[in-house]
């Protein structure tokens, strides 16, 4: 049972895979037929077209060869090879039918697809487009100039060393482009070989090339060397350029090329015939070196037209520009990229990459730039990709302006501006930001403080406000030195002066009780202090304490400015201390007051007159030493 | 017809644009500044100035918009011109003077004045940081203000009254008297109108008053010199430590 089901098992992938292995199988076979037949003929001489079919094939039907004469054929034959390669076998089955044709007339002339029936089905050929030359043209006898001229290295005539259609020629011919050019602007240079009638056997390494200076130039590889035949000055030559280049001149003016030299290898018959019986079979060659010169050329290089663009990006050609932004809604500190395709022909190797002005605060990275560029006879084309990396740092809607690159257009003869549409970019807060550091405090909030950068200087704008011209009214009335500016210092002189006369006794009277009273006080007192001692004198005891006590006070009152209203012990005592007065100074003071007045008003106190009046003396003699 | 229809029209303008008062041709100057026409602007500004019947401390902003569209024509000389008079009726605008350093940054003298006492510059520093009139009014009132106090000390019966009048009377006399004499200063100079603006690329100073005269050193546009006389045509100029005679019409009083 089990058994049974694996085989089920086996059967049911067996049935799965089939198709699979069948559609592998199918694809393997895919027909092919094809027709073959050279690219270039020649009048009157016969050649092969050949139908390749890689199947068995049937009922071959040859198109009407209408152009050709048709001599023989179909030729039916058949190859088919079988080989393993690591286990695996390849098998290949090819069929070919082959027709003998013979051109009538030169021109291009094109063959029909022909077809052909595999297995019921029918199968279409390709179309094959063939050249045909004219014959020979037998040659004008002129030798002598025919080696002048190779020898003169003419561009265009350059012809056998001998004459007749027989003989053996071979030479070089320079092929240049363009002879009338703009700086930069690429011409393509190469070097051909004429065969007619010798066996070129190999170019050897002993080649001279002109050092192309003043161009830059790129070699454009050569992957096989193809013969064609060509008519060149009414005759049939087999061709084969050996060495082809671009040239992108450096300068204006005209531009020699030196000529060139290259040493061909060739086979020729030996003279010395042996008399051996193999010679008639088997012809021996010898070989002979030849050295073929290129004749050199001359360009005509226009200069670049005055007026380049700003944005001119040493680009010569034609251009076309495609921009394409990564985003424009974007997280700060998440990458935009712009990439810029610049695509055209032209010298695409030497073009700038064209400046990118990111906004400020947009951390911007050097430019990708990638070609992919080819090479070939007719210049070179191809795409250059540039991308530019930004990182915005700062949120905030931001206008990347439009990127222009300029280059000169060699068809229209004048400078062209590519222009990229302008980006609106709009940066929202993003995870590097202060706002969302909350998390990771560590990582990601720390700022980078920035001094304000100074971009550039200008003046500063003018001022918008509302201009107000001055009315006649506010123009000042006061002007400096005129009879109303003295006037304003004049008026206040004269009140005050007015005032001053007219208060002069209030003057006097302050002047009074400050100045001479406090000078006067000294000898106020030691006038009272001689009355008191004639009073003494007299034994009058009444006036003389009366006459001490006036006369201490008096002092006091003179020269501590103290009104005689407001004077009494107290304040005495406050304006002597507050005037920093010794304080057994002020206890003397105070002694001789209270001393002065019990003997006045208690006699029975018995204060002795003499040593009152000596206490009072030494007093004010002290009092007068200190400074109030 | 249609040349006169356009003659006639053009006349018309120029009357219109006459006729137009000074706050049209203002907001008309600062929209042609705005939008980069400059020279309408400086234009117009010139023509609010021209037809001002007294210049004023109002017409400050006006000689500092001039100044800026003379900036922007290029014209360096002319531009410095304005911003100095703009400062001279208005000395503390502090665009002017940015403006005028930038604009001076860009001539070509760089005439050191290491030859000023410091005083004395610091001084004339000082004098014109203020206008004129508020000079001569400071002075007014400080001289009001000490006799004000003066009337204290005589009359006060109060000594501390009567000392503060004394000191601060003596204090505004001094302070009105300084005020007095910046203002004197600052009158002279604006009548006197002593200094000048070279307003030729280049000019040579010469030794003496006359086209024969040893040339001495040369000067270029938007240096800043001091008059000392006029004669025949010739301007006896200093500069730095150089003193020289320049055409007058290389000239322009600020």
């Amino acid at each position: 049972m089990i058994g049974n089901m694996r085989r089920l098992t086996y059967i049911l992938t067996a049935v799965c895979l089939f198709p699979l292995l069948g559609v592998g199988i199918l694809r393997a076979d895919e027909v092919q037929f094809r027709a073959q037949a050279p690219a270039q003929v020649i009048v009157g001489r016969p050649f092969q077209l050949a139908y390749v079919v890689n199947q068995r094939a049937k009922d071959i039907r040859p198109p009407e060869f209408k152009d050709f004469d048709y001599i023989a054929g179909p030729y039916t034959s058949s190859s088919s090879s079988t080989s393993f390669v690591n286990g695996r076998r390849t098998s290949s089955f090819q069929m070919t039918y082959t027709y003998t044709l013979m051109a009538q007339k030169e021109g291009t002339f094109t063959i029909p697809p022909a077809t052909v029936t595999i297995s019921g089905e029918q199968y279409t050929s390709n179309g094959v487009k063939i050249t045909v030359l004219p014959e020979d043209q037998p040659q004008q006898s002129n030798s002598g100039s025919g080696q002048a001229a190779q020898r003169s290295g003419s561009q265009q005539s350059a012809q056998s060393a001998q004459s007749g259609p027989e003989q053996g020629n071979i030479f070089m011919r320079t092929i240049v482009s363009k002879t009338k050019v703009y700086e930069q602007e690429a011409i393509s240079l190469s070097y051909k070989v004429y065969v007619a009638g010798v066996d070129l056997k190999q170019f050897t390494n002993n080649t001279t090339l002109p050092d192309f200076t003043s161009f830059l130039q790129q070699k454009i590889d050569l992957q096989d060397i193809q013969l064609e035949l060509e008519n060149y000055n009414g005759r049939n030559y087999q061709t084969a350029t050996i060495y082809s280049t671009l040239l992108y001149p450096q300068k204006s003016g005209d531009i020699q090329i030196e000529p060139a030299s290259f040493e061909a290898v060739l086979l020729v018959p030996n003279q010395a015939r042996s008399r051996s019986i193999f010679d008639d079979f088997f012809n021996s060659y010898t070989t002979a070196t030849r050295t073929l010169r290129a004749p050199g050329a001359t360009i005509h290089v226009a200069p670049l037209p005055a007026g380049k663009p700003a944005s001119y990006a040493g680009g010569v050609g034609k251009f076309t520009m495609d921009s394409k932004i990564s985003a424009t809604d974007v997280k700060a500190n998440e990458a935009i990229t712009l990439t810029l395709t610049i695509r055209g022909a032209g010298n695409m190797k030497l073009l700038k990459t064209p400046g990118v002005e990111w906004p400020e605060g947009f951390e911007q990275y050097d430019p990708k730039v990638t070609n992919n560029f080819k090479t070939s006879t007719g210049g070179m084309s191809g795409t250059r990709t540039i991308e530019y990396l930004a990182i915005p740092r700062a949120a905030g809607e931001y206008t990347l302006p439009a990127v222009e690159f300029g280059y000169f257009d060699t068809e229209k003869g004048q400078y062209q501006v590519l222009r990229t549409p302008e980006y609106t970019l709009h940066i929202a807060r993003g995870a590097g930001d202060q706002a969302a550091a909350g998390s990771q405090p560590s990582a990601v909030s720390y700022v980078n403080k920035e001094d304000i950068r100074e971009l550039g200087s200008d003046i500063r704008y003018i001022s918008a406000a509302n201009f107000v011209p001055a009315e006649e009214n506010e123009v000042p009335v006061v002007v400096f030195g005129s009879w109303q500016m003295y006037l304003l210092y004049g008026c206040p002189l004269v009140v005050a002066l007015l005032l001053f006369v007219l208060f002069r006794k209030r003057i006097r009277e302050n002047a009074d009780i400050i100045g001479t009273r406090k000078r006067q006080a000294n000898s106020v007192a030691r006038k009272r202090l001689k009355k008191a001692k004639t009073l003494m004198a007299e034994q009058k005891k009444e006036p003389f304490f009366e006459e001490i006590e006036r006369a201490s006070l008096q002092y006091l009152s003179d020269r501590l400015a103290i009104p005689t209203a407001d004077l009494n012990k107290d304040s005495i005592t406050s304006t002597l201390r507050s005037k920093a007065i010794d304080e057994s100074l002020i206890e003397r003071t105070n002694r001789v007051l209270s001393d002065a007045a019990f003997a006045r008003y208690a006699p029975a106190m018995g204060i002795q007159p003499e040593q009152l009046y000596e206490q009072t003396e030494s007093l004010i003699n002290d009092l007068e030493d200190c400074k109030l | 017809m249609k040349k006169l229809m356009t003659i006639y029209i053009a006349l018309l303008m120029a009357c219109m644009s006459i006729a137009q008062s000074p706050s049209e041709l203002w907001n008309r100057a600062n929209q042609a500044y705005s939008e980069g026409r400059y020279e309408d602007a400086a234009t117009d500004y010139a023509a609010i100035i021209q037809e001002a019947p007294i210049i004023t401390r109002a017409y400050s902003p006006v000689y500092y918009n001039l100044g800026n569209a003379r900036f922007k024509q290029g014209e360096l000389s002319q531009a410095i011109l304005a911003y100095e008079r703009c400062l001279r009726l208005k000395p503390t605008d502090k665009n002017a003077k940015y403006n005028l350093q930038f604009a001076q940054s860009r001539i070509i003298d760089n005439i050191a004045d290491t030859q000023v006492f410091f005083l004395r510059q610091w001084l004339t520093t000082f004098r014109n940081m203020l206008p004129l009139g508020v000079w001569m009014w400071s002075s007014i009132i400080l001289f009001s203000l000490m006799l004000i106090c003066l009337l204290l000390f005589a009359f006060s019966r109060s000594i501390g009254v009567r000392k503060a009048g004394f000191y601060v009377s003596i204090v505004c006399l001094v302070c009105s008297v300084i005020c007095f004499s910046n203002a004197a200063s600052l009158q002279h100079r604006d009548t006197a109108r002593a200094e000048a603006i070279i307003t030729r690329g280049i000019v040579n100073a010469k030794a003496s008053p006359d086209r024969s005269g040893t040339e001495l050193f040369t000067l270029h546009e938007g240096t800043k010199v001091t008059i000392h006389e006029v004669l025949g045509g010739y301007a006896n100029i200093e500069v730095g430590n150089y003193n020289g005679w320049i055409p007058v019409n290389t000239l322009e009083r600020i």
